[in-house]
């Protein structure tokens, strides 16, 4: 860009060209640059009306101490402008010496300045030290630069996650149905070239065990690498974790302008045991919500070009086809896209492109209904309590789903009183005060307070979903912990620098920003009452907390299971289980071919029609967990289970082992 | 096997395909991704006092009624006269062009401006880069410049390029060249576009990386360096992109300008058989140059694949209008599996993301030539869309046979100004 000796096109003034000194027009021609991105500045409104820091007259104005660090978008202009050089050699010499000049002012700035980031740029930075540098602004991308600081948090914020979530990762939690029924899935993509083993009936998009399957495929041995295939499942999560952590950390950085707000956030996701419980299992939320953040992240770069945006929108696209519930967050996505693109020269090609870009996954999902001849149910018939027998169909599921409602969340029994608010009422209580906070402030300010709007319409968006009365599963929480983890830091940092402004105490600034939140962590990971890192047991002894409890090892109570299993039960029994043993039992030989779960079994014609004949003397043996029993029941409601229930009566216990309130059995029937 | 085979073929094809289109969606919008392109692009905003003398080449075959206006447009233009010298260039047979043009030139005369002439050439072949070789040596200004005789010119082209290349010190400058009648028949909007996206993006992509196909007018060149060059390939059917490619391999520099202000303004051809004939000799002289083999000779790889991505893209255009029907049948009619199928699905995608890319494209450009584009200029696009590529691909098997049967002719484009009634189809083919 240095090597443009011409202002751009909208210049108010032109200055007569050859009379200028060099370096003073480049500089003009940066605050023209921004002004191009933003052109309608000008029509604030009334309240932020103080002038933008690049109109600000230049001379060393008192700035306070956190914005000295001029932004990395210095170091990569100056990255650019080394290019642009070296790109185009035969240059006018005149301008080459002028470059030289200023990088040699602005090296010494650099010196005066120690905070300056003097790693991040190739070349010397292009802009004269004299000008006080912008301020932080998420619409227009000025991000402050990480700096060494931020550096450090971020290594021990991806390490704490590389801890919290893989140590006892194959031991804690218990494995669970929906885990097996995703490794079932994606067993069935690697070893059928199907979705399913069963009927696919839509109930979920699958890119996320196709994400699954692409995974195992190219491990030495497949599902089996680490132990088996839930545990397989999990070593990805791990690693999805990890890159979450960092997409987190830059997202709460680029919308606050704080590393504070970010290695909060970052922490919080990290250690809060409601975000390790369901963030270590094999959940298609976890994967979506790592579309989610990467799709954030392309729309927070300094720079908002067309192919960040297109693979943004893909990036939300593929989140949508990996779990349908990513669309809560696309109105604040459309409306920071919006912010974003304003103004600039390619938004015409942005806006349409990004939702093009979502779509297209879409569309492929779409399509395959539609090459299957499944996307509309026969005849168009979306009566709710008459389902389509012949075949099943995307769209009616979908309608299906939307109809669904158990608006039991509050209750005493719901979700929030018997899970949720046990695993963490600390995130949960303080992320949503923070999501309001944040609302608040956005909506108060929404010229300066993008970030906060941001983060708390993410976070409403989903937690509307959740309170609005349809079906909630106890992991449907999952991606509600990083939005409100967010808030947190944000809101935190927000307090923070809030109260420190006033010049009472701003002598203590830094040191307290940093103490005091860390305070606040230590204690929850001190207090046996957070469960952050140690609890109390039900025998009133504080104890390191389960998922570090060394000598709990809940999935072992499941290998113990397996092991009877392939010890007494002869492969070709017929089995009722739960979804959770199905890849040991299908994956790993002698196979087990005619074990199949109680949802299956009770549901699926294939199964229940063809090899149970829905008669109890059909099935041979029952493997059960008190989970188990207890979903039988619920899904009983039009006793599409009976027969299985009267298979248990009339069956005697093989074997049972029990830990704390987990009991697992296994039945032989009669 | 075979069924497996037809498969693989499918699903290679599919996803070169995809990424084929990627790249070129890429390049459309090339200059509107990345900020730094755009604001090369642009052009000065303040000019420099004039400096460089022009001389303008005015290639003409049976333009009788155009040659008058435009040099009288060459001639009126914001610089000053003694800067700028004029070249006629008829062939002798052509006695109507030569006749009016030497009507102007009288004209011009009692006015006491003497820079414009008429330069005749007797010998063959009878085409554009023979006329040019013939004009170069009468020539005497520092830049070389050519029009064609149909361009509309903004009268501020010479201190535009004047400033652009003392300040920037370049040798070779490529300025716009935009169609602008979109909605005169059913498929300039998809043709003013084509222009729209090669000069206002695709070029200064190529210009960065320094492999280049010039345009055939609005180009300017230091008269030494044609003169090294030893002028034009009189053989090529598109001696413009041969000349960039020969001036990129001597890693000269050539500046793009695209400044929707200063663009000189042409036509669609009058007639889809117009049309067809100009974009078979485009894709012939493609087919040409990528034979001769000047893009071997430039220095990077990357520079080399450029230019033979370029020039072999219409062979790709012929095989793809092949294809196109091909694969919308098979979907259609054959009961392929569905992974293969939703495969065959990424090029459609591709195609909806041209479409979209071209119809916010009318929109930019409209919107940057003080038009006014309408949600049924969008229409009237996607109905011309597919019969438009149809077309392309038609013209581009056309151009593969002339070439294979050793047919070099110069298929003339006819002008007559979309805005005049149309005259009769002077068609001009010359052996």
């Amino acid at each position: 860009m240095s090597d443009n000796p011409t202002p751009p096109r909208p210049a108010p003034e032109p200055a007569p060209v050859a009379a200028e000194d060099q370096s003073t027009r480049r500089d003009k021609q940066t605050r023209q640059d921004r002004q191009d991105r933003q052109p309608s500045r000008d029509r604030q409104p009334q309240r932020d009306r103080q002038p933008p820091p690049d109109r600000q007259p230049p001379p060393d104005r008192q700035t306070p101490p956190d914005r000295q660090t001029p932004p990395d978008k210095n170091a990569a202009q100056g990255k650019n402008a080394a290019r642009d050089r070296s790109a185009t050699k035969d240059k006018g010499a005149a301008q080459d010496k002028s470059a030289t000049k200023d990088g040699a002012r602005q090296d010494r700035s650099a010196r005066q300045d120690k905070s300056a980031p003097r790693d991040k740029g190739a070349g010397p930075p292009t802009r004269p030290p004299r000008r006080r540098r912008p301020r932080f602004s998420v619409e227009r991308g000025w991000f402050p630069p990480l700096g060494s600081k931020g550096k450090v948090a971020l290594v021990v914020s991806v390490l704490t996650g590389l801890l919290t979530h893989g140590y006892h990762l194959f031991r804690y939690p218990l494995y669970l149905t929906d885990e097996g029924i995703y490794m079932q899935r994606a067993w069935s993509v690697l070893r059928e070239t199907s979705l399913s083993p069963y009927t696919y009936d839509y109930d979920h998009a699958p890119l996320g065990w196709i994400t699954l399957a692409g995974w195992v495929f190219p491990l030495p041995k497949q599902f089996e690498t680490f132990g088996n295939a839930i545990n397989t499942g999990r070593f990805l999560m791990l690693l999805v974790h990890l890159v979450s952590v960092y997409l987190l950390f830059e997202i709460t950085r680029r919308l606050s302008g704080s590393v504070l707000a970010a290695t909060i956030a970052a922490f919080l996701f990290n250690v809060s045991p409601i975000a390790v419980y369901f963030q270590r299992q094999v959940l298609l939320d976890n994967l979506m919500i790592l579309w989610l953040l990467l799709s954030l992240f392309m729309l927070l770069r300094r720079e908002v070009t067309i192919r960040s945006v297109f693979g943004g929108g893909m990036a939300l696209g593929i989140a949508l086809i990996t779990k349908e519930n990513a669309i809560f967050f696309v109105p604040s996505f459309m409306y920071l896209l919006y912010r974003r693109v304003k103004g600039s020269a390619s938004h015409r090609f942005t806006s349409t492109l990004w939702p093009f870009a979502a779509f297209a996954p879409i569309g492929a999902y779409v399509t395959y209904a539609l090459l299957k001849n499944e996307l509309l149910p026969s005849g168009f018939d979306f009566d709710l309590n008459n389902p389509p027998a012949d075949h099943v169909s995307l769209l009616y599921t979908l309608w299906w789903q939307l109809n669904r409602s158990q608006g039991t969340l509050f209750s005493h029994t719901g979700l929030l009183q018997t899970s949720w608010l046990v695993r963490d009422k600390y995130l949960l209580i303080a992320g949503v005060c923070a999501m309001l906070i944040s609302l608040w402030l956005g909506m108060r300010d929404r010229k300066r307070n993008l970030g906060f709007l941001i983060s708390g319409t993410l976070a409403f968006g989903y937690a509307f979903y959740l309170v609005r009365g349809s079906v909630v599963l106890d992991f449907y929480v999952t991606p509600l912990i990083p939005m409100l983890a967010i808030n947190v830091g944000m809101v935190i940092d927000r307090m923070l620098t809030g109260s420190f402004a006033s010049r009472f105490i701003r002598g203590a600034h830094s040191m307290t920003r940093v103490a005091l939140p860390s305070f606040v962590a230590l204690l929850l990971l001190a207090s046996p009452a957070s469960g952050y890192l140690v609890h109390t047991n039900t025998e009133g002894h504080t104890q390191i907390a389960d998922q570090y409890q060394s000598k709990i090892n809940l999935t072992g109570m499941q290998h113990a299971q397996i092991a009877w299993v392939r010890k007494h039960v002869p492969p070709n029994s017929r089995i009722i289980m739960d979804d959770d043993l199905w890849g040991d039992l299908h994956d790993v030989r002698p196979f087990y071919p005619y074990a199949h779960s109680h949802w299956n079994a009770s549901s699926d014609p294939d199964v229940r029609d063809k090899l149970f004949r829905k008669k109890w003397q059909n099935v041979d043996y029952i493997i059960m967990s008190n989970k188990m029993r207890k979903s039988m029941d619920t899904n009983n409601s039009d006793g599409r289970e009976n027969w299985i229930l009267q298979a248990l009566r009339n069956s005697t216990r093989v074997w049972s082992q029990t830990q704390g309130n987990i009991k697992l059995e296994i039945y032989r029937v009669q | 096997m075979i069924v497996a085979i037809v498969y693989l073929v499918l699903i290679v094809v599919s996803i070169l395909l995809t990424v084929q289109s990627a790249h070129v969606l890429y390049l459309m919008l090339y200059t509107w991704d990345r900020a730094d392109a755009e604001r090369k692009a642009r052009a000065p905003e303040e000019f420099l006092p004039p400096q460089l003398s022009f001389s303008v080449l005015l290639p003409a075959r049976h333009e009788e009624d155009v040659i008058q206006s435009t040099i009288e447009r060459v001639v009126r233009a914001d610089y000053p006269a003694e800067l700028l010298e004029v070249f006629v260039i008829c062939s002798q047979d052509d006695t109507g062009t030569v006749k009016k043009a030497e009507e102007k030139i009288d004209e011009l005369h009692r006015e006491g401006l003497h820079n414009v002439r008429v330069v005749v050439f007797d010998d063959k072949p009878i085409n554009k880069p023979h006329g040019l070789n013939t004009a170069l040596p009468h020539t005497a200004n520092e830049v070389v410049t050519i029009f064609d005789a149909e361009d509309d010119i903004h009268p501020k082209i010479f201190s535009l390029v004047n400033t652009v290349m003392v300040q920037e010190d370049v040798r070779v400058v490529q300025a716009g060249v935009q169609l602008m009648n979109y909605q005169s028949n059913w498929y300039s909007t998809l043709n003013v576009l084509e222009y729209f996206f090669w000069f206002k993006s695709r070029l200064h992509y190529h210009a960065h990386y320094g492999s280049i196909p010039l345009g055939g007018n609005t180009v300017f060149f230091a008269r030494e360096l044609l003169l090294r060059l030893r002028g034009w390939d009189d053989r090529n059917l598109t001696e413009d992109a041969d000349m960039g490619l020969r001036i990129s391999a001597m890693g000269e520099r050539v500046r793009v300008v695209y400044d929707d202000r200063y663009v000189t303004k042409e036509e669609t051809p009058p007639t889809l058989g117009h049309f067809i004939r100009q974009r078979t000799r485009w894709s012939q002289g493609f087919m040409q140059t990528l034979k001769k083999g000047t893009w071997k000779k430039l220095p990077t790889r990357k520079q080399r694949w450029l230019a033979f991505y370029v020039l072999a893209f219409p062979r790709g255009q012929a095989l793809l209008g092949l294809y196109l029907p091909l694969s919308l049948g098979m979907i259609l009619v054959l009961k392929v599996p569905v992974l293969i199928a939703l495969c065959s699905y990424l090029p459609v995608l591709l195609l909806a993301a041209h479409f979209l890319v071209q119809a916010v494209g009318l929109y930019e450009f409209t919107n940057a030539h003080g038009l006014e584009a309408s949600p049924k200029a969008v229409l009237r696009m996607a109905i011309a869309w597919f019969p438009f590529q149809m077309v392309l691909a038609y013209a581009a098997l056309r151009a593969m046979r002339r070439e294979m049967l050793g047919r070099h002719d110069w298929e003339k484009t006819q002008h007559v100004g979309a805005h005049r009634a149309t005259t009769e189809e002077a068609e001009s083919r010359v052996g």
